[in-house]
């Protein structure tokens, strides 16, 4: 099996490689695993809280040259997106645009389980911070 | 790349092995060509004649129950006994069909050998000729994710995932620092208490499943039928659990052990 150029190019040159602060309201966290190879998956997005739009996204990958590849890929398409418009994305888009073979589908798979996690975290904490709004408020 | 060579033959096996799985071996295995009496699976019982491969699962191809606590022993045995006969140098008069049905045999039988004399290795291919595709399931549970907006539970408990983030963190870490040449003792003995709770973890997993095993070759004990009710599927759940964690923590290890020798 051999990468395709754009694999190639994740792996080499990863985008937004990096970490940011779990704690902060405005970051949502999301760390996922593929148990069949073991490969493990963190994708951060940092959420403008008046527009809902992703301003930054970071990630860390533990895996293969493909998974690497796709939380990459999964960054940069997440960054300028809105909450809804990144939980649109499907992990077949990252299959064609990587052409990741059928053995690594399941690369892609994490990522948007990542994606999803990430968002997912980010919901929880603008939830569980809306008691204190409204008791700030008053 | 080796793994997704010997994933794809374990698939294509797998699936001869299920359209044979409804049947016993007499039914997967017709009359022998050459004499017409009742064949085995390798030779005719009767004239002797080495028969085409048929589309039974490794257990039937070596003649065992399917069962998980396996005769490692017997296994060797029966494997070497088998290689002996079906050698191509047996067959070097032999007619050209004879020739390709005994290399045929003999590549199936080593397929077969491998699988089942590894503990991993077999619960896997058990658990895939009892229908469970662990890639489909995690891609199906993705796509119910995104039609109903519902968080995916991952397979394995978050605080592992936590536990295995961060000693690669710490790993790469080290890789890096020795890249250039430098050491951090800290690091290393981080690193290094990491190790023995992580081989008593891997431990205490292998020894997890193989409770699953017993309970798995009670059920088969038991009759053909047994647990269809949920119970097996139940047993093989639980299976796929144990092995998924393992996976992890088998990494871990072999990681750690690569850091520390290095």
């Amino acid at each position: 099996m051999s990468y395709s150029d754009k694999v190639i190019d994740h792996y080499n040159n990863p985008r937004n490689v990096g970490s940011m602060d779990k704690k902060d309201s405005d970051v949502g966290t999301g760390l996922v695993g593929a148990p069949e190879c073991g490969d493990v998956m963190k994708l951060q997005i940092k959420v403008n809280p008046q527009t809902n739009v992703i301003e930054d996204a970071k990630f860390k990958t533990f895996g293969c040259g493909s998974a690497i590849a796709s939380s990459s890929l999964a960054t940069e398409w997440v960054k300028g997106k809105t909450i809804d418009e990144a939980l649109a994305i499907k992990n077949t888009e990252i299959v064609k645009e990587l052409a990741l073979p059928p053995v690594k589908i399941h690369c892609s798979v994490l990522a948007e389980d990542a994606i999803r996690a990430a968002i997912g975290d980010w919901k929880k904490k603008q939830e569980s911070a809306k008691p204190l709004e409204v008791q700030a408020a008053q | 790349m080796a793994n997704a060579e010997s994933k794809s033959s374990l698939i294509m096996l797998g699936q001869s092995a299920s359209q044979a799985s409804s049947h016993s071996l007499e039914d997967a295995t017709p009359s022998c060509w050459s004499c017409g009496t009742m064949r085995a699976v390798h030779f005719c019982s009767s004239c002797g004649k080495v028969q085409p491969p048929v589309p039974v699962d490794y257990f039937t191809f070596f003649g065992f129950p399917r069962k998980l606590n396996l005769d490692t022993a017997a296994l060797e045995k029966e494997f070497y006994a088998l290689s002996r006969k079906l050698h191509p140098d047996v067959f070097g008069q032999a007619e050209e069909q004879e020739r390709s049905w005994s290399l045929e045999q003999s590549s199936m039988l080593n397929d077969a050998y491998r699988t089942l004399k590894d503990p991993i290795k077999r619960t896997e291919y058990l658990l895939r000729l009892e229908g469970i595709e662990l890639e489909e399931q995690s891609k199906q549970a993705t796509e119910k994710a995104r039609s109903t907006g519902e968080l995916k539970k991952q397979v394995v408990p978050p605080d592992l995932l936590e536990e295995v983030f961060e000693l690669n963190m710490h790993l790469e870490e080290l890789r890096a620092q020795k890249k250039v040449g430098e050491d951090d003792p800290a690091l290393l003995e981080e690193i290094g208490r990491a190790k023995l709770p992580l081989e008593e973890k891997h431990d205490a997993l292998l020894n997890e499943l193989k409770s699953e095993w017993n309970e798995w070759d009670e059920l088969v004990d038991a009759s053909a039928e047994a647990g269809a009710n949920g119970e097996r599927r139940k047993i093989l759940d639980k299976m796929v659990d144990v092995l998924n964690r393992r996976n992890y923590i088998r990494n871990l290890v072999r990681d750690v052990n690569e850091a520390m020798e290095n």
